[in-house]
């Protein structure tokens, strides 16, 4: 039996906003995904601990509070240091345009922003995961 | 623990997907303590087990979790929401939690569950959870595969007809009331009781959002491992889970031979025999049965080429 694709969303730092990672994540699974929810307030500790326990293949972090930069960037740091290799990682939330830039280049590989359909978002993790 | 995180959870997600345990691993099995938790949707059961684990924690005991959610009839994705209320010792080694969809097996555990406690037992947790999805009263299997089965509810459920009935209500040795800080839900609860020949069902008033009830918890759940040994039931238990998987296995087996049998020419006639009204489905039962499955051997030996070979294959052709 072939899996269906497994991700987890997460949300990182304080940051409560939980609506729009629910949305997509709630999206995800009506697009034939098994997403692991984690919900509010993860350390990056325990989102990689989670994503590494749960085997999933892709990991979606949410961020609405500005702490971005320093919490993503933490996740993909502790994702290499725990040799997790061919992870597709991508983000959504509130993110300005030049940290985008930033995020990729640590090797997030898309960033959603608010408007972004469940569509776009599925359709782009199939494509990337095939 | 016998068995590295990482290569745990490979293994886990392999035997998700249908491959069977390495025997060198079965042979290590039968150590670890199995709790059943189970009960409908919303009781608390997830956040209940995230006391349960500081508990256990606490006693210098390891502990792997399997927490089950529904799939989707309609996309099959799955939304998997146990783990969020288990985060008290998400980054704690000694924890290993695992969320499965049920991949739209019915009973309320999933089709690999029984080969994922093996796999946890294996690599060493002291106690394996199952928590099941939120159940009804018909969706029992968690019974099969547990030593001890606690099936959770919440205060204004029902009344004593609905205690009296079948199904989930039977398979509990804990009875766990919990959100017992709403309603101010005090009235009969029970403390266990047993001796070496009898186990009195005790009922258990817990809040998981308190704390309230939970070392009673452990201990009824100390106290039930404790009689099963002394009585003799835990090797019956053992027993009949042995002879539930292996049940499961050979039916899934055989029903697989009778698909393949079913696409032949000889059970075509028979079923065009059926449409035509010469035959009844009853008589066409007997002759596919001594003719297909009984009399071709050859046939019915290529088509049950073992599930270890099957899954030898899966792993080749990737996910």
């Amino acid at each position: 039996m072939k899996r269906p694709l497994k991700v987890l969303i997460a949300k990182a730092g304080l940051d409560g906003h939980e609506r729009g990672a629910l949305v997509v994540a709630m999206g995800l699974r009506d697009a034939g995904m098994e997403v692991v929810y984690t919900g509010i307030r993860n350390t990056p500790e325990q989102i990689v601990a989670a994503a590494m326990q749960e085997d999933v293949d892709v990991i979606g972090l949410s961020s609405l509070s500005g702490g971005h930069m320093a919490q993503f960037k933490r996740v993909m740091e502790l994702l290499k240091k725990q040799k997790v290799r061919g992870m597709l990682v991508f983000a959504g939330g509130i993110i300005p345009d030049d940290d985008v830039k930033k995020l990729k280049k640590l090797g997030i590989k898309e960033v959603f922003g608010p408007g972004s359909t469940i569509a776009s978002i599925a359709e782009f993790i199939t494509k990337s995961r095939r | 623990m016998k068995m590295r995180g990482n290569e745990l959870t490979k293994l886990v997600t392999r035997l998700e997907s249908g491959e069977p345990l390495p025997t060198e691993l079965y042979r290590r099995t039968g150590n670890a303590r199995i709790l059943g938790i189970t009960g409908p949707p919303g009781v608390g059961k997830s956040s209940l087990i995230d006391r349960l684990i500081d508990n256990l924690r606490r006693q210098h005991k390891t502990v792997g979790v399997i927490a089950i959610d529904p799939t989707s009839p309609i996309s099959g994705g799955a939304l998997l929401g146990d783990r969020l209320r288990m985060q008290r010792h998400s980054e704690d080694e000694g924890v290993f939690i695992r969320s499965l969809a049920t991949r739209h097996h019915h009973g309320g555990v999933t089709d690999s569950t029984p080969q994922i406690i093996h796999a946890l037992d294996a690599a060493g947790f002291d106690i394996v959870i199952v928590e099941t999805v939120g159940t009804g009263q018909d969706e029992v299997e968690v019974a099969e595969v547990a030593d001890t089965v606690v099936v959770v509810l919440m205060p204004e459920l029902g009344d004593e007809i609905q205690r009296a009935k079948s199904g989930l209500m039977e398979i509990a040795d804990i009875l766990v009331i919990n959100k017992a800080d709403l309603f101010n839900a005090r009235a009969p609860a029970t403390g266990p009781q047993y001796s070496a020949l009898k186990w009195e069902r005790p009922t258990i008033h817990t809040s998981a959002k308190t704390g309230e009830g939970i070392t009673t918890l452990c201990g009824a759940m100390d106290l039930h491992h404790a009689y099963l040994v002394h009585s003799g039931e835990l090797a019956e238990r053992r027993e009949r889970a042995v002879r539930a998987e292996v049940t499961r296995l050979l039916q899934s087996r055989v029903s697989a031979s009778i698909l393949c049998a079913l696409e032949g020419p000889q059970a075509q006639t028979i079923l065009t025999d059926v449409a035509k009204r010469k035959l009844d489905p009853y008589d066409a039962v007997e002759k596919l049965t001594t003719e297909i499955l009984g009399s071709n051997k050859r046939s019915s030996k290529h088509v049950t080429t073992s599930t270890r070979g099957q899954a030898a294959k899966r792993r080749k052709t990737g996910r």
